[in-house]
């Protein structure tokens, strides 16, 4: 609370009203309403600016009042120093109470962390911290999104920081999910830990472990870090210590206070300075050897974000091109379509790999990235693939590679290429049909203008749009101008010219009479994000089965009897 | 290509046929400003949208403050649900006019309905359930049977699923154990919590009879006589029949008793529908003969309703 500069901006200020007065004496008024009054400096800006004024024995004077308009802002990155009314919606990811007591009396303030753009992947997030200065707990449950009213935001050295105040509206839009793990709880499963983000508890075995970099962003330096893999009988998650860490792999660790952040779609595991790591002895502990099948997965399991990972692929087609980099050394990448039992991805090798089509390749330590929503399997050396002599499985024919794969499957699992579902048309999109994109970027225009490139003329494409619907899951459909041609039968002009007939509207009911509630069978990719699931088909049909057949099976299932 | 504006993700439509969607009356509103709302049924479907297909029943609009709303009938062989078409979806009014133009005709058709869960309480505590329209559109037989199947199947589901329930602790843990699976072991905890007991042959008689009807068996139907007779198919798509009266509705039954309930419970302000509903339901109508009922009374001016939804005595 003493740190030199806490209230340099206010300090600023109250030396321009008050020229004469001591910086020592005005810091020290300001962390007094801070630390006895619970008053943040930014509010009570006025009260020590007057207080100076009557010392001085200065008329007092209305200050220019800062402007209170309401600031509404999305991201963090949006606000200002000295932005004071600020709406906007966060996750609250921790908040940690604390009593002090002031003047005989006791007051509870709080500290924490808050995630701006709480609809997105943590990621896609900033983190702030923040000061509940109003005791609104309540309402700031961790794992909870709220509605912030009325806030203002901290600076000092640099850092800003969000203030809550007795005045900011709390306005709770989707209730705390699990409560965040205590870091006083029982050790958890690693796969327990992966389902939520927030404080834990660990014993595990370290799989593996190398030093690595991080660069910062801003370029003023680089940190030293350790990546590696912990596993226990429930699974495995990578780690990223911000301290060094010096077991060797096989060591069994029990871990204290460890946190669970989301890289991308994938958990890992923080180690920092407050983690505690000690070796710890369970002779009932499964072994390396056991463990070590856990990094072993399949195309369909593939996540974004996953690292040292352990995968056999079967080889469909390869290419390689080079390139001029930013620093203006030639590199060559080599990347081709590989696939397994069960789907189909595109592998990049920045190193010299070079199998024909129909090898089999054994990858270690790779990585996962996406590429246009679908994970890519990344080698970045040649030690890392094996050439497989012994083909694990009998050849695949990747012209008849679609993995069938429920609805359920599919939404619950990850982005895949290769796929063939089937659902019930539960909604035809309204704008299904010609639509005009922007010529620069391929974004739907609205109202003839694009969201980044302004009006425009724009290129006519045909989409349709529905979901479909198992009963169990659901799925965004999206036909792009081949399949919906091939579907609807007729090409781009001929819908064009429908709707130029019988108007969207009735283009829309013809599509709804042909297509609602009935099923479909869809062959394509599925992308899956926080929004829900999109399934991209490369061709789509209506079912066919006659409704005897269908009744039979069912009956034949649950061991129905007419 | 997502909209912005959708942030949780879709409630998925869930089959099922009207009789358990009918006598579903627990309800869970949502705690935060976006969350979602349901139905509970008693085989513990929850249900914030549906899917259902039927033979079109009765269409009606009326004149809000706020423009034209409609509502419709839909009949599958287990009962049937109300849906409704709001003022502030003039995007459907064209349609649901041109379908009313064809019902008024005498013209009965099959019709898809996908819906979002909607209800209302009555005094008493009775729950009437309703679905506001999303997407509809007339089909023809063989999708109708194909929904048939595709819902008789989910309700072997649900059936089964709470048939094991009886069996296991009401825990998450417990249930996923006894093998009920995950979508309906929510639903099912809540269920249990709130309704007595039943029995669920109910419903696997509507199961019955929508397979036979799939299966075109249609003779189990005829002897298992069910207190409403489910429309047969060719009736369904027969462009003639107006909708037989009930055999089993004790006829002449159903006006003194609606007299007397507007009589007794009006204390100037009318008799809400739902109440008139639910004791006729109560000395053993069913819901439809007696919607039906006092719609006659209405139309054959024994009743008046002065204000949506509410009955009063006409003044002799």
């Amino acid at each position: 609370m003493t740190e030199d500069g806490r209230y340099a901006a206010q300090v600023t200020v109250v030396k321009q009203e008050c020229p004469d007065a001591d910086e020592k004496e005005i810091e020290g008024e300001f962390k007094r309403y801070e630390v006895e009054f619970l008053i943040p400096p930014e509010d009570a800006l006025r009260s020590v600016v007057r207080k100076f004024q009557t010392a001085a024995g200065m008329e007092v004077t209305k200050m220019s009042s800062p402007a209170k308009a309401e600031k509404k802002v999305n991201r963090f990155s949006e606000l200002d120093a000295d932005d004071r009314n600020v709406t906007l919606e966060v996750a609250v990811i921790t908040y940690t109470p604390r009593i002090q007591m002031v003047r005989g009396e006791e007051r509870q303030v709080a500290f924490g962390w808050i995630e701006d753009n709480p609809w997105e992947n943590s990621d896609r997030r900033e983190r702030w911290d923040y000061k509940d200065w109003g005791e609104q707990g309540e309402n700031l449950a961790p794992g909870s999104v709220v509605r912030l009213e009325g806030a203002s935001v901290n600076e000092w050295n640099d850092k800003r920081s969000l203030n809550i105040n007795r005045t900011t509206r709390v306005t709770v839009l989707r209730e705390g999910g699990s409560p965040v793990l205590q870091v006083n709880d029982e050790p958890v499963s690693i796969a327990t830990a992966s389902e939520n983000e927030g404080y834990v508890n660990l014993v595990a075995r370290l799989i593996s472990s190398k030093p690595d970099v991080i660069v910062k962003r801003d370029g003023s330096g680089q940190l030293d870090v350790v990546r590696g893999r912990l596993s226990d009988s429930s699974g495995s998650i990578g780690f990223l210590s911000w301290v060094p860490l010096e077991h060797e792999p096989g060591t069994l660790l029990k871990i204290d206070g460890a946190s669970v952040r989301k890289f991308r779609e994938t958990p890992e595991i923080n180690i920092g300075d407050r983690t505690r790591v000690e070796v710890y002895h369970d002779t009932a502990f499964a072994s390396m050897e056991d463990l070590s099948q856990a990094n072993k997965v399949s195309i369909a399991e593939l996540r974004n974000g996953m690292r040292d990972i352990e995968i056999t692929v079967q080889v469909e087609s390869w290419n390689q091109r080079s390139f001029t980099s930013d620093d203006g050394t030639e590199r060559v990448v080599r990347s081709g379509d590989v696939i397994d039992p069960s789907g189909l991805c595109r592998l990049t090798a920045w190193c010299e790999v070079d199998p024909k089509p129909g090898d089999f390749l054994h990858l270690t330590g790779s990585r996962v990235q996406y590429w246009q929503g679908s994970p890519d399997l990344v080698v970045d050396d040649a030690a890392q693939v094996t050439d497989l002599s012994d083909p694990p499985w009998d050849s695949i024919d990747p012209e008849q590679h679609w993995v069938d794969a429920d609805l359920t499957t599919v939404v619950s699992g990850g982005s895949r290429r290769g796929i063939s579902t089937s659902g019930t048309v539960v909604a035809v999109r309204r704008d299904s049909g010609i639509i005009e994109r922007c010529p620069e970027c391929r974004r739907v225009l609205r109202d003839g203008a694009c969201i980044d490139h302004g009006p425009q003329r724009g290129v006519e494409d045909l989409r349709l749009r529905f979901v479909i619907d198992d009963g169990i899951s659901n799925a965004s459909l999206l036909l792009s101008k081949d399949p919906s041609e091939t579907f609807l039968g007729m090409d781009q002009e001929a819908v064009k010219e429908q709707v130029a007939k019988d108007g969207q509207e009735g283009f829309v009911a013809s599509l709804r009479e042909r297509v609602l509630a009935r099923r479909m069978s869809v062959k394509g990719r599925s992308i899956i994000d926080d929004q829900g699931a999109m399934v991209l088909a490369d061709e789509v049909e209506l079912d066919q089965t006659a409704s005897t057949d269908a009744a039979n099976e069912v009956m034949q299932r649950w061991g129905v009897i007419l | 290509m997502q909209e912005p504006t959708r942030r949780f993700t879709r409630q998925t439509a869930v089959r099922i046929f009207a009789q358990e969607y009918q006598e579903a009356s627990l309800l869970e509103e949502g705690s935060g400003e976006y969350d979602p709302s349901f139905v509970i049924t008693k085989l513990g479907a929850k249900i914030n949208r549906a899917l259902v297909c039927g033979v079109i029943d009765r269409m009606e609009r009326r004149e809000g403050d706020s423009g034209p709303n409609y509502s419709g009938h839909v009949r599958d062989p287990t009962g049937s649900y109300l849906f409704t078409v709001a003022s502030f979806q003039p995007e459907m009014h064209p349609d649901f006019e041109e379908l009313m133009a064809r019902f008024e005709s005498g013209d009965r058709f099959l019709l898809a309905l996908v819906g979002k869960a909607r209800w209302f309480e009555t005094d008493d505590g009775g729950v009437f359930t309703s679905l506001r329209a999303e997407e509809f559109t007339v089909i023809d037989r063989e999708c109708y049977t194909s929904w048939l199947v595709g819902t008789a199947e989910a309700t072997l589901r649900r059936i089964d699923a709470h048939s094991a329930s009886l069996e296991s602790d009401l825990t998450p843990a417990a249930l996923e154990a006894a093998g009920v699976p995950s979508d309906l072991v929510d639903g099912l905890i809540l269920a249990r919590g709130h309704y007595g007991e039943f029995d669920p042959e109910n419903y696997r008689l509507g199961v019955l009879q929508a397979l036979s009807m799939a299966t075109g068996r249609t003779a189990v139907m005829e002897e298992s006589e069910p207190a409403v007779p489910p429309p047969t198919l060719d009736e369904a798509v027969s462009h003639t029949q107006e909708p037989q009266p009930s055999p089993s509705d004790p006829p002449g039954d159903a006006l003194p008793l609606i007299l007397d309930t507007i009589r007794s419970q009006d204390a100037g302000e009318g008799v809400e529908y739902g109440n008139v509903v639910h004791a006729l339901v109560q000395s053993g109508h069913s819901r439809e003969s007696a919607e039906d009922a006092i719609d006659d009374a209405r139309d054959q001016g024994e009743v008046m309703e002065p204000r949506f939804g509410y009955f009063q005595i006409v003044p002799e």
